[in-house]
């Protein structure tokens, strides 16, 4: 009988870690009900997400303020708790005035680009254990988005759209591990590569190993083709390190981002970039050059036994 | 496991689920983020006896690979988990119960959280995904066994309890 229970067992495992096993395949093979799951998770959560969202971002400010509210006295209890409406009042207001001013100067930044966009607030973040750097919108395919969009926060470049519900979309943040952008240094006009680390502070790798690098560079995304994922003249980060190695056969240096991923309330995704792009500074239209072409005209020997000279006669031909 | 007791248990992990993705990463720990999840898992993986961990494990699995924000492939999870239901079930009876001594249990969870990410940051190498840095996962690791051992405690009984409601009678026998 213990023979029979273990086979069972046995049974069972395998059946289970071959299901497992299956589901990755399928998943890796790109079949779409592994993502469409995923999907239809993301739909069911956003409404929790939302709820929880407008429930403690102003709870969470109300709860400073009631800190240091102090001792009060049993006698003033009627203009305390009056005090205490007013701070969860105040709290409510100070919470729509802070994400007014993260609108306010994203769409700054957006204007200055020329980008159009799209507002959304965040209302969740990756968890702990995906070990992915992410951010939940409260927009989706209904608003415009689509898959690999540049997000843009005030202070400049925050990540890429990875996934699109209807109402829903999830942003790649530009320190997870697997983010990599091309980006030029403003100064030197360099271009390299910047890659995510996971923690606050990014790797520039110059592509060009004599390139000029010093601290305090800013760095300007490049731009990718038809700007998917990526949107030329975005603000990305400012060098804080150069790695002089001279082993290493690229210029490295670390940078920090411009934006505080931690600190995001509202984000704009960059639904066009602008027809003028910045990027262009690096690829020149040529111009037209210059081309001299000189004829020997042999003048007619004179009587001497000099060599004659030839008396050039020029043409000037523009071409292009 | 009952029939009833799986659909019972799938519900009651993907309510846990959907606080971890709705409240519990949204606060922001220092070091790194705590898995509310993996730490409830661990516990009723623990708590199951024979075959019911495996199960246990794979379910459990499968609703974390629901996870929106993840970027690992669907059932890596859902294996992960059913090889560490079957480690539990298979040394249980030699490791003795210790679901009854509270410091061990908290223990043996937070380590359960630990090792399980652990066997995903491989799993996740050999499937070719980028970690980052070594340094970072190891620091990933390390924050959420910390986080583990000081919440374990608060929400255990909870689990507890929660798990003896679900239980049949033959069960509870």
């Amino acid at each position: 009988m213990a023979g029979s229970g273990s086979n069972r067992s046995r049974l069972l495992l395998v059946i289970l870690l071959v299901s497992a096993l299956f589901l990755i395949t399928l998943d890796l093979r790109g079949v779409g009900i592994t993502s469409s799951s995923r999907s239809i998770t993301q739909t069911v959560l956003l409404p929790v997400q939302k709820a929880v969202s407008d429930i403690f971002s102003p709870v969470g400010r109300f709860m400073s303020d009631v800190k240091n509210f102090g001792k009060t006295k049993a006698e003033i209890t009627d203009l305390k708790l009056a005090n205490a409406r007013l701070k969860k009042q105040a709290a409510f207001s100070a919470d729509t005035q802070g994400q007014l001013t993260q609108l306010k100067n994203v769409l700054d930044l957006a204007g200055r680009g020329g980008y159009k966009v799209v507002s959304a607030r965040v209302i969740g973040r990756g968890s702990a254990s995906t070990f992915s750097q992410t951010l939940t919108l409260d927009s989706g395919s209904n608003s415009g988005i689509a898959k690999n969009m540049t997000v843009i926060s005030e202070n400049g470049l925050v990540g890429v759209i990875k996934d699109v519900t209807v109402n829903s979309s999830i942003v790649l943040l530009m320190s997870d591990p697997t983010f990599k952008i091309g980006v030029r240094v403003a100064r030197s006009q360099s271009i390299g590569v910047l890659i995510g680390e996971g923690t606050g502070s990014y790797t520039l790798e110059l592509l060009d190993p004599s390139g000029s690098l010093k601290e305090g560079d800013s760095l300007i995304s490049i731009g990718s083709d038809n700007n998917r994922p990526y949107i030329p003249g975005v603000p990305v980060g400012v060098v804080t390190k150069v790695d002089h190695t001279t082993t290493s056969l690229t210029q490295r240096a670390t940078v920090n981002s411009y934006s505080n991923l931690n600190d995001l309330g509202v984000v704009s995704v960059v639904l066009a970039a602008p027809t003028s792009a910045p990027n262009k500074a690096i690829n020149p239209t040529p111009r037209p050059t210059v081309t001299v072409y000189v004829t020997p005209t042999p003048v007619a020997a004179p009587s001497s036994s000099a060599s004659p000279l030839p008396s050039p006669s020029t043409s000037v031909k523009a071409k292009k | 496991m009952s029939p009833s007791r799986i659909g019972i248990s799938t519900a009651f992990l993907f309510f846990i689920f959907v606080i971890q993705e709705s409240v519990v990463s949204r606060i922001h720990f220092p070091i790194t983020g705590f898995s509310l999840y993996l730490a409830v898992l661990v516990c009723l993986i623990a708590l199951e006896k024979g075959n019911g961990a495996v199960v246990m494990g794979f379910i459990g699995g499968l609703v974390l690979d629901l996870a929106p924000t993840s970027q690992s492939p669907f059932g890596q999870w859902a294996l992960i988990f059913t090889m560490i239901g079957y480690l539990v079930s298979s040394n249980l009876e030699s490791i003795g119960d210790f679901t009854a001594e509270p410091i061990t249990f908290v223990l043996f969870i937070s380590v359960g959280s630990a090792l399980a990410l652990s066997i995903y940051l491989t799993a996740g190498i050999v499937l070719g995904e980028n970690i980052g840095s070594f340094f970072r996962a190891l620091v990933v690791v390390f924050g959420n066994f910390l986080w583990t051992l000081l919440f374990t405690p608060f929400f255990l009984p909870i689990i507890r309890r929660a798990r003896e409601i679900t239980l049949t009678p033959r069960e509870r026998m």
